[in-house]
């Protein structure tokens, strides 16, 4: 009897470590944002799709409005950020990414069959297209969290090859392999 | 056989684009680091460049595995953390990388939908991701904890 109670003990010992041990690795949550039918949120009934998270904001694309837009949501608020003159009526925009200020915006924008890539920056409200002189498809553009560089695929070789711009639209000299 | 991607765990020198398709890029924070996804040494992979050094970067455990293919990078502000989406069993595996412990860790194991485009903060405490679980696309936040290592580079304060 007693060396059944030593090993209960035991056993009811290493449980417990077993479980403080456990919790220790998996403070991982889901964090849950509200819905809004209204459109007010991250989520919607309609699709969100390509988030990228920096700093206290997600920006993504949705056709919550019945156009694929960009949004941009504020974790801390839990509330959207308005981004005038930054989505149009005659344009897909897809493929955004922030700068971890929440200053400059990136997406991919398809009018009249051509595509760019724009910068957005919140602060004047100014929308550029840094690709208006690249004969060439372009998508997936992403910029660093610091804002100093944009990245996007380019078809110009006949083939999707990289391409790095510093914020003004110059592109950093990166090696391209000789054919 | 010198150059067998096997061999590639010292950083390699190459060029960041090749006569294959070179796509999906990420920039690290600073801007100096890019993850992609490319079709060269006839395998789709997943790479980190240096855009400073012009070198590639070692990523054990999660490049060249031949039963799998990454896509859709994301990395975090120096380019410690990585998260893609892995195939190798049917159902898409969200992978968290550290390439301090150069541990890959999957982190949609108990999650019922489907999830794809994942994106890491670049502190690398939150990652989201688009999940099929309400029937559509919707995106869903996850919160690594307030005791991960956060990826802040020295003398750069955190502007929340």
């Amino acid at each position: 009897m007693k060396r059944f109670i030593i090993f209960l003990a035991i056993v009811l010992t290493l449980t417990s470590i077993l479980i403080v041990l456990g919790s220790y690795g998996s403070s991982a949550r889901l964090l849950s944002f509200p819905s809004d039918s209204g459109g007010k949120s991250l989520n919607s009934p309609a699709a969100e799709m390509t988030p990228r998270v920096s700093g206290k904001y997600i920006v993504f694309s949705s056709d919550r409005l019945g156009r694929q837009d960009i949004y941009l949501f504020d974790m801390v608020s839990r509330s959207l950020v308005d981004l005038p003159g930054l989505n149009s009526f005659d344009a897909i925009a897809s493929s955004p990414a922030v700068s971890e200020n929440g200053q400059y915006i990136v997406f991919s924008s398809n009018r009249q069959g051509r595509s760019g890539i724009f910068l957005y920056d919140r602060e004047t409200r100014q929308l550029r297209n840094l690709t208006k002189n690249l004969q060439a498809e372009v998508r997936n553009p992403t910029i660093s969290a610091d804002g100093s560089r944009i990245a996007f695929e380019s078809s110009i070789n006949g083939q999707w090859d990289i391409l790095v711009y510093n914020r003004s639209g110059q592109p950093i000299n990166v090696s391209i392999e000789p054919q | 056989m010198a150059c067998s991607p096997s061999d590639r765990l010292m950083s390699s020198p190459g060029s960041l684009n090749s006569r294959y398709t070179d796509e999906q890029p990420a920039l690290s924070g600073n801007g100096r680091y890019v993850a992609f996804i490319s079709n060269r040494d006839s395998s789709r992979n997943l790479f980190l460049y240096d855009l400073q050094e012009q070198v590639f970067l070692p990523i054990p455990r999660l490049q060249n595995r031949p039963d799998a293919i990454a896509q859709s990078p994301s990395i975090s502000y120096t380019g410690r953390y990585i998260v893609c989406i892995v195939n190798d069993r049917g159902k898409p595996d969200l992978v968290l990388y550290d390439r301090v412990t150069q541990h890959p860790q999957i982190l949609n194991q108990w999650y019922q939908g489907w999830v794809r485009n994942p994106s890491i903060s670049p502190d690398g405490r939150y990652v989201v991701f688009e999940s099929s679980l309400h029937g559509q696309w919707d995106i869903e936040v996850l919160d690594r904890g307030s005791n991960v290592e956060l990826d802040i580079p020295d003398g750069v304060p955190v502007n929340k």
